[in-house]
């Protein structure tokens, strides 16, 4: 009689904790997966500012008519630039040099700081000039899609702060240069995301 | 840590010859998790370019000509600052195809149900 042989069941082997069967690690894996639903996520405030500023009864104030374009221009830049200091952080815990790992770190979050601040003082401007959370459902949109966008900022801030305190007690290897990568794929996911918005948002013309 | 031609850096995790070696492992899975980056000088060099997108983006918006036109130079220029953040800044173009996969498939999602529900409200046309 034959008896079936049953596979060997797998052994994990010390350090292989963190990977997925696809062989990539799980963290990165799922940092990918949430950035792919955060698409999602953000695609449904862009078409919903998209709809509503469409839909915006004739001489009510939407947030085109209260656009400072030069300054957003500025803004975008400055986040723009994060990506490069940031990806710079990655580069220098990969060769181990974790004074310019700090370094990039919190040049990184500095310049998230100003971005958020300077988004902040945009709502400000718009609160002066009649544009808030209630005047319409258009400016409601656009309240809501950029101060998510500004939260999703200010949380990645708190991240690329926390890795820098933890690199300044030593507890950040060379080896685990998987944490700043991770952080650093959010951060550059917020990036992108700001480029769609200032383009969609912003540069866009308004159809109504 | 090795550079490479045209200034690429291959990184190593340490985890990965462990994993390798490790018994139910198939070694030919990992190759797609190893990758080489690009240098510094290089990232530098993206950037430049992304500000440069940019500062034409913002002029393209002074410029008087038809919204059609406008909108789709708009668009093809985000689209291009867009691919390169997540190609070179993310890595997606030298990290595992199946992290390409999982990002494209939560873009293609959110663009196909998104333009449609739009198209639907006649907000696009």
């Amino acid at each position: 009689m034959q008896t079936a042989i049953a596979p060997a069941p797998h052994t994990p082997a010390p350090g292989d904790h963190d990977y997925s069967v696809t062989g990539i690690d799980s963290r990165k894996l799922g940092m990918w997966g949430f950035l792919a639903s955060e698409c999602l996520f953000f695609g449904a405030l862009i078409s919903s500012h998209l709809l509503y500023r469409a839909r915006a009864p004739q001489g009510v104030k939407v947030p085109h008519d209260v656009y400072d374009i030069p300054y957003t221009s500025v803004s975008s830049f400055v986040l723009l630039m994060s990506s490069l200091t940031m990806v710079l952080a990655l580069a220098a815990i990969q060769r181990g040099d974790h004074h310019r790992l700090r370094i990039w770190l919190l040049a990184t979050a500095f310049l998230g700081t100003l971005f958020v601040g300077g988004q902040v003082y945009e709502f400000t401007v718009f609160t002066h000039e009649g544009l808030n959370l209630s005047t319409s459902v258009a400016a409601s949109s656009f309240f809501v899609l950029t101060g998510f966008h500004g939260v999703h900022v200010t949380v990645g801030i708190l991240w690329l702060l926390s890795l820098a305190g933890i690199s300044l007690r030593g507890k950040l290897p060379a080896e685990n240069h998987l944490w700043v990568e991770i952080a650093g794929l959010y951060w550059h996911f917020v990036d992108v995301v700001w480029i769609l918005i200032f383009t969609v948002v912003y540069l866009v013309p308004n159809k109504h | 840590m090795a550079e490479e031609e045209g200034g690429a850096v291959a990184t190593e995790d340490p985890a990965t010859p462990e994993l390798e070696a490790a018994p139910g492992h198939d070694p030919l899975l990992h190759r797609g998790a190893e990758h080489s980056h690009p240098s510094p000088a290089k990232y530098v060099g993206i950037a430049i370019l992304l500000a440069i997108i940019t500062a034409l983006e913002v002029g393209l918006y002074y410029i008087n000509m038809p919204a059609p036109l406008l909108v789709g130079f708009l668009l093809i220029l985000a689209f291009l600052k867009f691919t390169m953040v997540a190609a070179f800044f993310m890595h997606l173009k030298f990290d595992s195809p199946m992290l390409r996969r999982v990002f494209i498939t939560g873009i293609i999602l959110a663009g196909v149900v998104y333009t449609v529900a739009l198209l639907t409200l006649r907000v696009l046309v």
